[in-house]
Parts: C-alpha cells; structure tokens; sequence
C-alpha cells in the first residue's frame, strides 16, 4: 500500500501524513478518537490502514486500489 | 450471558460455554460433563503445562481449522506470513490474536468480533462475494 500512497503524493502533489498505529499508542488513541468518523465508514470497524481527509471527513478504509486512493486524494 | 465450566469426570477434559458437550470429545464418554466453578477450571488449566503457541502452530490450526470448508487460508505465502506476523504482534501487545487490519476499540465485547479467525463468513468482502475473503485476506474462497 506504501508504494501507492507515495504515488499518489507525487502525481497529485498533495502530502499525506502517516500515522503508525500499531506500535505508537499515541496515534493509536488518536485513532480511536475518530471513531465516531471512521466506524460507519468502515464497516463498523477501525480498518487499518485508513484514509481521513481531516477538512471534510472523507474516508478511505483498507487497502484499496490506487484509482480509488488517488480519487479520495483529489477531493 | 455467564460462561460456565464443565469437567468430564472420566478424563478431566475442561469444558467452558454455555452447555457442555453431550459427548466427551476427548474420550468420547456420553454425559460425562460435571459443572465445577471458574476457579477449579482454572486450577485444572494450570496443572497442564502451558505449551507456548508459536507463529507456526497457529498457521497450522488455520490450515487445520479450513479443512472441509468452503474457505482456505491465502495459498500467498508472503502474504500470510505478513499478515501472521501482525496477528501474532497484536498477541504480544494486547493479549489476543487481533486481526493485524483493524486497530482494536478497548472495548473487549466489541473488540472479541475481531480476534483471528473472526466470523469474516458474514461480513461484506467475503458473503455472497465470488471471491470472497475476510478483510485483510488471510482467509479466502477456495
């Protein structure tokens, strides 16, 4: 999924910032903080990994195709 | 509902759920299951030595686990080994074999949904889908 989310950064020209969840508790709760966000865009579930576009809520949830990232990229 | 715990008395096999088994599946013995408390269960769970499950006993349970079913664990190798190595990550961290794609809530009954294997037979990338799968793929539609 990395090599997507770089090449969609590139093509796009638009950051997009990585948050380790696994390992790093502090992004982990941050996580559990947008659940309210994320949960009824996800099937209910906190998916990893998982796009969230902070200004309008949009979401990505699980490994999806480039297409579909660069879409969520470009809103 | 309150999980309660049984013991055969013919092999001291320790049951917990809701009901015991009618037939041992250890010995085989019918109607062989008396109720004890958590606590008996507990000792009884302890006096066995507790073999340590690696990395490999659980691929191995998997793999055990699909037989005869209409799923089998992801014939990507690489791929499972991947998504094995956060299963057993999340084991280490959090107490449970969480699936490595979904980050756990803390809430346990909320959270006990996504210990691997999860009930992915219902969920909406593996019912009714042709080539269906659990969210993060280990287990996919033969």
């Amino acid at each position: 999924m990395m090599p997507l989310v770089e090449k969609a950064e590139q093509e796009t020209g638009t950051p997009i910032e990585r948050l380790e969840v696994w390992h790093e508790t502090k992004n982990a709760d941050l996580m559990r903080s947008l659940k309210d966000i994320l949960l009824p865009k996800c099937g209910g579930k906190l998916a990893v990994p998982a796009f969230l576009n902070t200004e309008t809520n949009d979401v990505v949830c699980g490994e999806v195709g480039y297409e579909a990232l660069k879409e969520w990229v470009k809103k | 509902m309150q999980k309660r715990y049984w013991r055969c008395f013919v092999c001291n096999d320790i049951h917990s759920g809701l009901k015991p088994p009618e037939i041992c599946p250890t010995c085989k013995v019918k109607d062989a299951y008396v109720e004890i408390s958590a606590k008996e269960a507990r000792i009884f769970d302890g006096a066995v030595a507790e073999k340590e499950f690696a990395v490999e006993d659980f691929r191995l349970a998997i793999e055990k686990m699909t037989e005869g079913n209409e799923f089998m664990v992801n014939p990507n190798r690489e791929k499972v080994d991947l998504l094995l190595q956060g299963v057993m990550s999340n084991e280490r961290s959090y107490g449970l074999k969480y699936c490595p794609c979904r980050l756990i809530t803390m809430d346990f009954e909320e959270d006990s949904k996504i210990v691997c294997p999860c009930n992915f037979t219902v969920h909406a990338t593996y019912k009714g889908v042709p080539k269906g799968e659990c969210w993060c793929g280990l287990f996919v539609k033969r």
